[in-house]
């Protein structure tokens, strides 16, 4: 069959370009999301729906982090919305003692996820339901301090425009700021993907799955399970704190009383749904879970649309258990079903990964 | 003196909320393996048919309260057959994910059926009550505890005492073994659900009172009793009771004599650091594992 | 013959039961030994000790590898980096990873980049991962996995899953490998194969191997020696034809005569 044959030559292609110029997926996908700005300039993008997807790629750094948490060390967090918080709320802080952006970032991330590293040493006492709900104390006593303790300032926390390397003033009251801002966050989400393609495909990916799937083996191996707990939640803390702060870059006000147990839970249906171990799959999950009612069926359907929601990650979750993630696989498969059928007979390898 | 006693009070009749919730839980937990969130929602949206049905109807709160727990029941049985049931071979975190949904699909429901406004439902009892040494306490607590007790120490006889309670505690400790020995684990989960979700809905009639009825009135009472599971064990129905009361007891005790803004987080920090010296609760046992 | 290991009057109580008894016995270098034994004699224990995942025991193990060590003395994840690697009796590979990506796990101890070098890819970073791919390429030809190398582990027939399992071994540059019944649950041309890998590995890679095996089969193709336990006591060590003619080891399996 010649289309085959045509279809063969441009996969084939395509696939060797994706695997031999390095980066090239994450390029192709970071100048995608600077369309959605662009869109916004010409209008075609409303600044509520720049808002919403500005919200999906922030939120979907977080959702990293409790990916490798969950889908490779096989850990939960119900306290991710506490870090969030926390590293929204922390840049501001640190903001109003009068350092640079910067500084402030770096102050709150080391803060952050030293105490992610605390939870990860009680991982090695607690175990199973007792420590996702330890997560969940975590995630409430952090709650309990934005909204009561007087330093974060009541209701929310005003950051203002912020000033990047000392002299790149940007503020959201200017629509044209604001599609900069976007592009910013947008590579900074490009940026801790590609850092977490490189944890997960080497010696650290590899020993937290084997920590999760077999602790004998991984101890037999000499992977001490006290250090990668401690890097798994340090790790989750550390994206989660990293997307807080992209939060209150892009929006310049922080609340304090949205970090609560339903963000937590929000992000960990974006990696069920998506997919675990999935890098686009779990952005593919932010999108859906966020994305989709907010974007589409809220103006449709008004807060009747979370009965569409709720009916989606179930039926996701028991319909297509590996996530939206792998449905690439499976149109592989498809397609070499496909072509085999048709080719008669002749053996195609089953696709890898 | 009159001030512990009414903390003492006050936490009895939150600490039985608690309870009730937690109950659910462990029983979901144990027979269903999975954590459910949607607890408190579940209890939520029963209660709305309660104020709804009072409202509209004028029937009185003992009425309506029977109709919520019928409903509720209801409830428990239809979310057990559509979403759980069929996912019987769904990873555990994808699992507890499905209760994520329910509590979407809840709060969709109630703005659809009820409208966006709150309700109100009436206490038990609105007035009367005695001095105990110069502590008030109202009937409507009284009758709160002593329902909430009557309640839990009935589903402990049953549990203990009869055959179908043997199903669900040999459900509970191993399902697998328990279908082939001919227990129906399926009816068991079943009715696992249903009483779930009819303790949620007490627990919201004895708290919607003073919270009113709106889609997150029971949150506090949910989280409270997850920390009161584990603080109690999930290994055991009795833990989780206990640790309620302890919670509840504690919260008070220390919101009010200690600090507004920290007495929450004092307690939950000192929990932690129990957990970290008894990682299975107060009565839990450590799993045997074999390496 | 230069001695390996010593196992020095090793016991091991569980809960009021003698699961090892006294047990001693040497290990020299070049060699394999079967460890054999009926069910619940004790193996499996005294590879837990010796490995160090049961650290509640009595006596020493020495290793002999580079200078003289207790093993006693080590963390569980410290003991592969003294050359002793293990399998396990039911297989602990890693389902959702690919065959070479499990081999990887086997270098983890002796990868020597950092996690900042990792996050940056810096060039010890790829060099160190090229370095490892390549090694495990080459174990697995010798293993001769070679054309399965990018499958993945789950779903892969129990035969070719004990050989991973061996594989992974080998990336540590052992000196000894103790291997939990690797032929367990194998049919008879899987046995005869791996029996031929074992004796390849053994010269390939110079190492010693202490293996636990039921299959009589087996251990006597393989085995230079052959140690018998029972009820947690060392009874005999010897060549496998005079293992197998030793009346306690006979007892040992079929009973006493007034019993049986």
């Amino acid at each position: 069959m010649k289309v085959f044959n045509t279809l063969d030559t441009v996969f084939n292609a395509l696939g060797r370009f994706f695997k031999n110029v390095p980066y090239a997926g994450y390029g192709l996908f970071l100048l995608l999301l600077w369309l959605i700005p662009l869109f916004h300039s010409v209008d075609v993008i409303s600044s509520g729906q720049l808002g919403i997807f500005a919200y999906i790629v922030v939120i979907t750094v977080a959702a990293l982090g409790l990916n490798i948490l969950l889908g490779f060390s096989g850990l939960i967090s119900l306290g991710t919305a506490g870090f969030v918080g926390a590293g929204a709320l922390g840049v501001g802080v640190f903001l109003d003692l009068g350092l640079p952006f910067e500084l402030a970032a770096i102050a709150t991330l080391i803060v952050s996820t030293a105490l992610g590293a605390l939870i990860g040493l009680f991982s090695l006492k607690v175990e199973g339901i007792y420590l996702a709900i330890a997560t969940l104390f975590v995630g409430e006593i952090l709650r309990q301090i934005f909204t009561t303790v007087p330093i974060f300032g009541g209701q929310s926390i005003m950051i203002g425009s912020v000033t990047l390397f000392g002299f790149i003033e940007l503020s959201t009251f200017s629509q044209s700021e604001r599609r900069v801002l976007f592009a910013i966050i947008a590579a900074l989400l490009v940026g801790m993907m590609i850092l977490m393609q490189h944890i997960v495909k080497s010696k650290t990916g590899r020993a937290l799955l084997a920590m999760s799937r077999s602790s004998s083996a991984a101890q037999a191996m000499g992977v001490s399970l006290l250090k990668y707990r401690l890097m798994a939640f340090s790790l989750a803390t550390f994206f989660a704190t990293f997307s807080g702060i992209m939060y209150a870059l892009y929006n310049q006000s922080v609340p304090t009383t949205q970090w609560t147990l339903d963000l937590s839970l929000f992000v960990i249906a974006m990696v069920v749904v998506g997919g675990y171990k999935s890098i686009y799959g779990t952005f593919i999950g932010a999108f859906i879970i966020y994305g989709i009612p907010n974007l589409y069926l809220k103006d449709l359907f008004g807060d009747v649309s979370y009965i569409f929601s709720g009916l989606l990650i179930i039926l996701v979750i028991l319909f297509y258990q590996n996530g939206v993630a792998y449905l690439a696989v499976d149109i592989r498969l498809l397609y070499a079903k496909l072509k085999r059928r048709i080719h008669g007979g002749s053996h195609g390898k089953a696709p890898l990964d | 003196m009159a001030e512990i006693l009414r903390i003492i009070f006050n936490s009895l009749e939150t600490g039985s909320a608690y309870a009730l919730a937690a109950l659910g839980i462990v029983l979901i937990f144990r027979t269903s393996k999975t954590t459910n969130f949607a607890q408190g929602m579940i209890g939520a949206l029963n209660a709305y048919i309660a104020a709804f049905v009072a409202l509209n109807f004028g029937l009185s709160i003992w009425l309506v309260s029977v109709i919520a727990l019928a409903t509720a029941f209801l409830t428990g049985i239809t979310i057990d057959t559509l979403m759980i049931r069929p996912a019987k071979n769904v990873l555990p975190v994808s699992k507890q994910i499905i209760t994520l949904g329910i509590i979407m699909i809840i709060i969709g429901i109630i703005p659809f059926l009820f409208g966006v406004n709150n309700f109100q439902l009436a206490s038990y009892f609105p007035t009367g009550s005695i001095d105990i040494l110069g502590a008030t306490l109202r009937f409507n607590t009284i009758f709160v505890i002593t329902v909430s007790f009557a309640v839990m120490g009935l589903l402990f006889w049953f549990i203990q005492k009869t055959r179908w309670g043997l199903a669900i505690r040999v459900t509970a400790s191993d399902e697998t073994t328990s279908k082939l020995m001919g227990v129906p684990t399926a009816t068991v989960t079943m009715f696992a659900w249903a009483s779930a979700a009819m303790l949620a809905t007490l627990a919201g009639l004895f708290v919607a009172p003073r919270v009113s009825v709106y889609p997150n009135m029971l949150l506090n009472v949910q989280i409270s009793a997850f920390f009161a599971s584990t603080l109690g064990g999930f290994s055991t129905f009795l833990g989780p009771v206990v640790g309620s009361y302890i919670i509840a007891f504690l919260r008070n005790f220390t919101t009010f004599y200690i600090s507004d803004i920290w007495g929450n987080v004092m307690v939950y920090m000192g929990i932690l650091v129990f957990l970290y010296f008894k990682p299975y609760g107060i009565f839990g046992k450590k799993p045997q594992k074999k390496v | 013959m230069e001695k390996l290991l010593s196992i020095d009057h090793v016991s091991m109580t569980f809960g009021g039961l003698k699961a090892l008894d006294d047990i001693s016995f040497d290990i020299h270098r070049g060699e394999i030994v079967g460890l054999i034994g009926p069910n619940g004699a004790g193996k499996t224990t005294l590879f837990n000790c010796l490995t160090q995942f049961y650290k509640e025991y009595e006596g020493t193990f020495t290793l002999y590898s580079d200078a003289p060590v207790d093993l006693g003395t080590l963390k569980v994840t410290d003991v592969i980096d003294h050359g002793l690697a293990r399998t396990f009796q039911n297989i602990e590979l890693i389902p959702d990873l690919s065959i070479i990506d499990n081999l990887l796990i086997g270098a983890h101890a002796s990868t020597k980049d950092t996690f900042i070098e990792e996050v940056f890819k810096m060039k010890r970073a790829t060099s160190e991962e090229a370095r490892l791919r390549k090694k495990a390429e080459d174990v697995l030809a010798i293993i001769g996995l070679t054309a399965m190398k990018d499958f993945y582990v789950k779903g892969q027939p129990y035969g070719i899953l004990k050989r991973v399992e061996i594989a992974r071994t080998l990336m540590s540059d052992p000196t000894l490998i103790v291997l939990d019944e690797p032929a367990a649950g194998l049919n008879d041309q899987e046995t005869d194969d791996l029996e031929e890998i074992i004796k390849i590995i053994q010269k390939e890679f110079n190492v010693t191997l202490l293996i636990i095996e039921h299959d009589m089969g087996f251990v006597m193709n393989v085995c230079d020696r052959v140690c018998a336990i029972n009820f947690g006591k060392f009874i005999a060590i010897d060549t496998p034809a005079k293992i197998q003619a030793n009346p306690a080891v006979q007892e040992a399996y079929l009973g006493r005569d007034d019993d049986a």
